[in-house]
């Protein structure tokens, strides 16, 4: 009983003693587990980012490099029509196959989110094109499309034209149509999501208040999905301006991108700077065109009412 | 006075496959009366609600809103609007344009709507709050940003599913009086669904009680508490002790019945039972039952028991008193008038009633 008093200020202490080795362990604990991450990132991201911007300030002299730094390779890159005329060109070649992507995949996603019976199952289908690799879905497409091709052999079969297409393959038109595909379920998945998180009264509400389907749709679902319709659109079109494999195999010359020029400058041309150069203004065509998309997007969203 | 019924609904029955949600309802609800539909939940109270409300068509029957037969007649045609349970803001706009929503929808002028939508807000207290953003709100703006969005459109009924049930008892209480009180300045017939049997009757003209999809009485709240048509209204509305009595003389209105304790007492019938045989079941609130240490004089049934438990609840106190004969200890609240709390379990108590305090539940399953 009386070593009662003593007691209070020696278990105060242990508590305060734990509660500051739970936060170190806390503290340590956290460290440790991001780590792997870290180091990861710090190594295979961070580092070569820092290398590539290294590079594009640095220029090739025929087989050595010059590292004096210079904004020579900028300006060449800002001033050469070629390198505009691509740029140009694959951010509209993304900017269709988003476009494309995300209006075929709204109602896609509509129809598991709200109307499907068997939403897990639906949600399996859509991934089994990526069962096979990306390289041999694009060489599906190759087929599909080509001048003795599946397409052609079957309208030729039929009788419905007397000559093979031939505007179906080697052209933007392709490489929007094959990418379309490849992307189709990374669109439907965020925009899934953010169907399937509307409560339904929300609907119902909007028709007791005199909304028909149609008005229900634009003025509540459509304004109630644009963060899924972003993420989708970012999603695609970031990657697909820098995608490489498929304008190469199925573009032509017509459906030919940037990355297809970067790929040259450091396999052929041999310009190594320059291409670092090349990939950094990519990066920075994509970012800004994203960011004005994500800003009118959202801006456009609030003034639905 | 002539009342117009708003609403008749006739014979309707909801099946959702070979569940029946709501079966043979017919129901008329008169102009600017606050009707409620209560029972517990699954009861199809809900379902009934949405019938009329357009969301759901009757299997069979019909619903007919100021004489017009709704069949067929999708929701956004109805001159019905619904406070829902979650209140279902729209999330993405605020407090004004959530109001204005429905109004949009009728190609009304943008100077109108802005009035109506102050006025609507003001109606509820909101006024000024139009800019405010749906995810700022509390549960009580949410529910009065609700209430405000369908009054704006000025229905001939408005729906309320559960409109209170997600608020805290304190607010749910001071709303129940406003909606009491915008009702009865509007003049709108209110409709409301509930589970809540202190909700429905203090803000109910009537109340419509329900189980398991059949609607089994309506009346006043005061007719349904005092005069209940069956065992199972009166357990649901208030508690009642039941206790098991005889029939041992019956003359026009009155009955003679000698109870296992109270004894012989003579009890009026109760209008709203449908049979009566020679063993029926009694029911007596615990607010009627006097209990004193003494055999307490003046009453017309007395016994003696043993108290089992006290509950205090700070305005009243429960006694539950176990009575030679009968399986269940008798409840009794006392209102707690003096501070105090004057027996304790094992305490020997007399109960009292008076025969008025009798309620007649007609026959008693259980014995016959």
């Amino acid at each position: 009983m009386d070593d009662r008093p003593l007691s209070y200020p020696l278990e105060g202490t242990r508590a305060w003693g734990k509660s500051l080795a739970g936060l170190r362990s806390e503290k340590a604990k956290g460290l440790a587990l991001s780590a792997p991450a870290t180091v990861y990132v710090g190594f295979l991201v961070a580092a070569p980012l820092v290398i590539l911007v290294a590079y594009s300030l640095w220029t090739q002299t025929y087989v050595s490099i010059d590292r004096t730094l210079t904004l020579a390779n900028y300006r060449e890159a800002l001033t050469d029509p070629l390198v505009r005329h691509l740029m140009i060109r694959s951010i509209l070649i993304a900017a269709a196959v988003t476009l494309a992507t995300v209006a075929l995949a709204y109602p896609i996603a509509y129809f598991i989110a709200l109307k499907a019976q068997r939403k897990t199952l639906w949600l399996l289908l859509i991934t089994i094109p990526f069962w096979s690799s990306y390289l041999l879905r694009v060489f599906a497409w190759k087929l599909i499309l080509g001048f003795n091709g599946v397409m052609n052999s079957a309208l030729l079969g039929v009788g419905l034209i007397s000559d093979p297409l031939t505007f179906l393959l080697y052209n933007e038109f392709s490489v929007v149509l094959t990418l379309a595909h490849a992307w189709a379920p990374f669109a439907i998945l965020p925009i899934y999501v953010s169907l399937q998180k509307i409560d339904p009264s929300l609907l119902e509400a909007a028709n007791d208040l005199g909304s028909g389907k149609v008005q229900q749709f634009l003025r509540v679902t459509l304004p109630l999905t644009i963060p899924g319709i972003i993420a989708a659109c970012l999603i695609i079109f970031i990657p697909t301006v820098g995608d490489y494999v498929t304008p190469s195999l199925v573009g032509g010359s017509d459906g030919k991108m940037i990355a297809n020029l970067i790929q040259v400058q450091f396999g052929a041309a041999n310009n190594w700077p320059l291409g670092a150069t090349l990939s950094l203004l990519a990066m920075m065509s994509v970012g800004f065109v994203a960011i004005l998309f994500v800003l009118s997007a959202t801006g456009l969203g609030r003034r639905i009412r | 006075m002539t009342e117009t019924n708003i609403i008749q609904l006739q014979g309707i029955e909801k099946r959702f496959g070979k569940f029946v949600a709501v079966s043979d309802l017919s129901l008329d609800l008169r102009e600017g009366e606050f009707f409620s539909l209560l029972g517990p939940s699954g009861c199809g109270k809900t379902t009934a609600l949405r019938m009329i409300a357009g969301f759901q068509e009757p299997t069979e029957g019909k619903v007919l809103i100021d004489g017009q037969d709704m069949e067929g007649m999708p929701a956004n045609k109805r001159p019905t609007n619904m406070v829902f349970q979650s209140y279902a803001i729209f999330p993405h706009l605020n407090v004004g344009n959530n109001v204005a929503y429905g109004l949009r929808n009728r190609g009304i002028s943008k100077s109108e709507i802005d009035t109506r939508v102050k006025e609507a807000l003001e109606m509820v207290e909101l006024g000024g709050l139009e800019a405010r953003g749906a995810n700022e709100l509390s549960g009580g703006q949410r529910q009065r940003v609700a209430l405000a969005r369908a009054l704006v459109m000025r229905p001939k009924v408005l729906l309320l599913d559960e409109p209170l049930s997600a608020l805290d008892k304190k607010l749910r209480e001071q709303m129940q009086f406003e909606m009491r009180h915008l009702q009865q300045s509007l003049g709108i017939t209110f409709v409301m669904v509930t589970h809540d049997q202190y909700e429905a009757m203090t803000m109910s003209d009537r109340i419509g009680v329900m189980f398991d999809g059949r609607l089994v009485q309506v009346d006043t709240p005061q007719t349904l508490y005092a005069k209940p048509g069956s065992r199972e209204v009166a357990s649901f509305i208030g508690e009642m002790n039941f206790l098991p009595a005889e029939v041992t003389a019956e003359t026009g209105d009155t009955f003679s019945i000698s109870t296992p304790g109270f004894g012989a007492m003579k009890i009026e019938a109760n209008p709203n039972v449908a049979r009566h045989g020679r063993h029926i079941s009694v029911g007596i609130r615990p607010e009627q039952l006097e209990i004193a240490r003494h055999k307490p004089d003046g009453y017309d049934g007395t016994v003696q028991g043993v108290v089992r438990d006290v509950a205090f609840y700070g305005e009243n106190v429960h006694y539950h008193v176990g009575v030679e004969g009968l399986d269940k200890p008798i409840a009794a609240s006392v209102p707690n008038y003096f501070h105090t709390v004057d027996h304790a379990p094992g305490d020997k108590v007399w109960l009292g009633v008076q025969a008025a305090s009798v309620i007649d539940l007609g026959e008693d399953k259980q014995t016959s």
